[in-house]
């Protein structure tokens, strides 16, 4: 038990005296986390930048504008009073949706002529195109509605019979889980699962290959300590931390991000756990095979993109090809991802979520059962490469550093 | 340069990054998005009335082109489960006596639940619906007017008087491929860009061959000059197979020429490079410095708008967000590649691309003039 700890202490002074790897491990979740939430934090897309080109300039029209121009999800351009003006501005992204209502539209409709208006919106961007298409649908569904009932009334019919004739089949439209469409509960947390996979991956990956390029591995290679307290004593002070790191994630994005994180919190720990002993032996199994430190950061920061995508929470599985899926079957941020959603924004329990819990069961105790049964073996140093980062630098800007910490510590003194 | 080249080449993990990473980037993401749209969205309905009239609603959302019904649940309990297990994205319930309601022209209500978790799936979804919805109520009206004695014509103007006809402009199709593909190869291409460019001073400067160099009196400024050069060189031969696949064999939209659109990645492309060089001037070591570029490149795609709207970003945040040569690039390439809106507007893109060059070029140098006192 003493090695151990000896181990672990050792491992967490590494983590201590290196400047980044303390931003890494203890500033960069908080950061992140603050970042996105950020730039999440208005959730909804709302205010889309909206002209409307009367071309009719009748009372029909100015119905029109004003169902537009008392709808949330819009702002009114004004100033834009043709097609071509439209045009420009739709180009140049200050208008982000319009619609076009043709001359003599009143006209045509009191004769009985087919008459439409023109409702265009920007689909460069599918965020602004989808919430642009529903918003003018919702106001298009909200105006016809309210112009029958005019015409209606117009026609003599009392105000209940406008009622029984407009309502008569009324189609009530509900949206669960996350009922404004918010964009923060859909992305937020994924994002966040992801930076925590990245960091906790960034930060232990450096466990050995810091080892072998400071000579020191051969230590712990030679010595009598079994593999399985060396991967513990070296991974322990990172599980802590990532897990530390994981509360804090969800602490924040509940209190001050304003992400829906309800759910068995009993849950939201047991995959938080499983998910992290699976990075965090995995980065020490990557630390092991690598030649050093800068290729091991390298590999793993090209990850998260990858990752991010073919786990479906973006775009759903159903859509990705099959042996796409079956590959993202075998990365924890997949089905962590994905459980988390279950439990923080659906309220899902066991009887759910039990195949993502032995999903993630199964790749912890692969993740522990190889680290630490590692061959105790020093493998032939990889002399085809550049060997950048590999040795003891030339110690330049460290003792620079060095210099002027000393320099502002004497003139204190003084 | 030849000694750059010969550098990069020998650094194995840094030649397959650069030489896999943007091209089987742009493969994975055309095979994850290769469905295009979000169509045949899975759909239950569960019809309590078991009428004609229900029967002719269960029809109209089956026609309709992005709902798939897949399922008919005998009630509301076992439709939840399956909206739960995330089996069904939208619910129909059927009310019982729906028919009955319609013939005698009562009030009766159809209920539609849209899962809402995934945002993306639940827009299309609500888009759909209420597209389901208008259609459904209008001729549950005319039906009721003709039922009063309106003639045919008078009764459809009632309802469809104003016909709203819906465009989408640039992207019609509301295709994922072409907005979201080529950006995350992009994406990663600027990712492996970053690697190559965060170890262009400290690559020199941590290694003891640094103390040769400085012995032999070379010029640090021809030295950095010609490395910069063979960065930027191999950034611009990487990035070509991308576009020559992406707008040659997958036919994405380009609506500026490509020469335009090559000279502006052009310009990323050494925006960027002097962005990993001020990092690589700064860090002590090459892992530091990767892991800066890693700190900075990981965030720069959500924080350049191109997914989540500038515009959204709280005020405080959208002027930060302009700093990042990554959002004037994303941005800069969306408008080329959709729009085309000319170099009046597009001047600024350029120009913010060479101011954020030089000033983290004129740092860079001045930081390790400093560092080399």
């Amino acid at each position: 038990m003493k090695q151990l700890w000896n181990i672990a202490h050792y491992e967490f002074l590494h983590v201590l005296k290196d400047p980044i790897l303390i931003i890494i491990v203890f500033i960069a979740p908080l950061f992140y986390a603050c970042l996105f939430g950020a730039v999440y934090c208005s959730a909804i897309l709302y205010d889309v930048p909206l002209a409307i080109v009367d071309q009719d300039n009748s009372v029909l029209s100015r119905e029109i504008k004003t169902a537009f121009a008392n709808d949330d999800s819009f702002r009114i351009i004004e100033g834009i009073d043709s097609y071509e003006e439209m045009e420009a501005g739709m180009k140049t992204g200050t208008l982000r949706a319009a619609i076009v209502i043709p001359r003599d539209l009143e006209l045509r409709i009191y004769q009985h002529r087919p008459a439409q208006v023109l409702a265009v919106y920007d689909a460069s961007n599918l965020i602004w195109g989808f919430n642009s298409r529903k918003f003018i649908r919702e106001v298009v569904n909200d105006f016809s509605i309210r112009h029958t009932a005019a015409r209606l009334a117009g026609e003599g019919f009392s105000p209940r019979e406008i009622e029984n004739i407009v309502n008569s089949v009324e189609c009530n439209v509900t949206a669960w889980y996350n009922p404004n469409y918010s964009y923060s509960n859909y992305l937020f947390m994924g994002l966040m699962m992801l930076a925590v996979h990245q960091l906790g991956l960034f930060g232990v990956c450096l466990a050995v290959t810091r080892e072998k390029e400071r000579q020191s591995w051969i230590h712990y290679i030679a010595s009598a300590i079994p593999s399985w307290k060396i991967a513990l004593g070296k991974a322990l002070p990172y599980l802590i931390m990532n897990f530390f790191n994981y509360a804090l994630v969800l602490w924040i994005s509940s209190r001050f991000v304003q992400v829906k994180i309800e759910g068995s919190v009993g849950l939201l720990a047991v995959l938080g756990i499983l998910y992290l002993m699976t990075i965090t032996f995995a980065g020490f199994i990557i630390s092991l095979y690598s030649s050093n430190s800068l290729q091991a950061t390298r590999y793993l920061m090209l990850l998260s993109l990858p990752l991010f995508m073919i786990s479906g929470y973006t775009w759903p599985r159903s859509y990705i090809p099959e042996f796409i899926n079956y590959i993202a079957l075998l990365f924890p941020s997949s089905w962590m991802v994905l459980g988390i959603r279950m439990v923080s924004l659906k309220e899902l329990g066991l009887d759910v979520l039990w195949p993502t819990i032995l999903a993630l069961s199964i790749l912890a105790v692969l993740a522990v059962y190889f680290a630490m049964n590692f061959k105790k073996e020093r493998k032939a140093p990889y002399i085809d490469g550049v060997n950048i980062n590999g040795g003891i630098s030339y110690p330049r800007k460290i003792n620079r550093l060095q210099a002027l910490r000393q320099q502002i510590r004497v003139s204190r003194l003084s | 340069m030849r000694r750059e080249f010969s550098y990069m080449w020998r650094d194995r993990g840094l030649r397959n990054i650069l030489l896999l990473g943007p091209l089987l980037g742009l493969f994975l993401f055309m095979a994850i998005y290769h469905t295009q749209n979000i169509k045949d969205i899975p759909t239950a309905i569960v019809d309590l009335d078991r009428s004609s009239s229900s029967r002719e609603i269960a029809e109209k959302m089956k026609s309709t082109e992005d709902l798939k019904v897949v399922s008919y649940p005998a009630n509301y309990q076992q439709m939840e489960e399956l909206i739960r297990r995330g089996e069904i994205i939208v619910g129909v319930v059927i009310p019982e006596n729906f028919a009955r309601d319609v013939a005698l022209h009562r009030h009766t209500r159809i209920l539609m639940i849209i899962d809402a978790s995934n945002t993306a799936y639940a827009t299309n979804a609500s888009t759909a619906v209420l597209g389901v919805t208008r259609t459904i109520s209008a001729e549950a009206g005319i039906k009721t007017l003709l039922a009063q004695g309106m003639d045919p014509v008078t009764a459809r103007n009632t309802y469809m008087a104003v016909d709203f006809k819906e465009e989408g402009w640039f992207n019609p199709t509301l295709n994922y491929i072409y907005f979201l593909v080529l950006a995350m190869a992009l994406n990663m291409w600027q990712q492996c860009c970053t690697i190559t460019a965060s170890i262009n001073i400290i690559g020199e400067t941590g290694v003891k061959s640094w103390l040769q160099i400085k012995a032999a009196g070379f010029s640090k400024g021809r030295l950095f000059f010609y490395k910069s050069l063979a960065h930027i060189i191999t950034f611009m031969v990487l990035v070509i197979p991308v576009y020559i696949f992406a707008f040659g064999v997958f036919k994405l939209p380009l609506a500026c020429s490509f020469g335009t659109l090559l000279l502006f990645t052009l310009l990323f492309a050494i925006a960027l490079h002097s962005v990993g060089t001020l990092m690589s001037s700064a860090a002590n070591n090459a892992v530091d410095s990767t892991r800066f570029g890693m700190m900075v490149a990981l965030p720069s795609f959500v924080l350049s708008g191109y997914t989540w709207p500038i515009e959204a970003m709280p005020k405080l945040l959208q002027p930060v967000v302009w700093i990042f040569p990554q959002t004037w690039f994303f941005q800069g390439f969306n408008y080329l590649s959709f729009k085309n809106p000319g170099w009046e507007f597009m001047g600024s893109y350029f120009c913010a691309l060479l101011i954020i060059a030089f000033i983290c070029y004129s740092l860079a140098s001045l930081l390790t003039a400093w560092m080399e006192r």
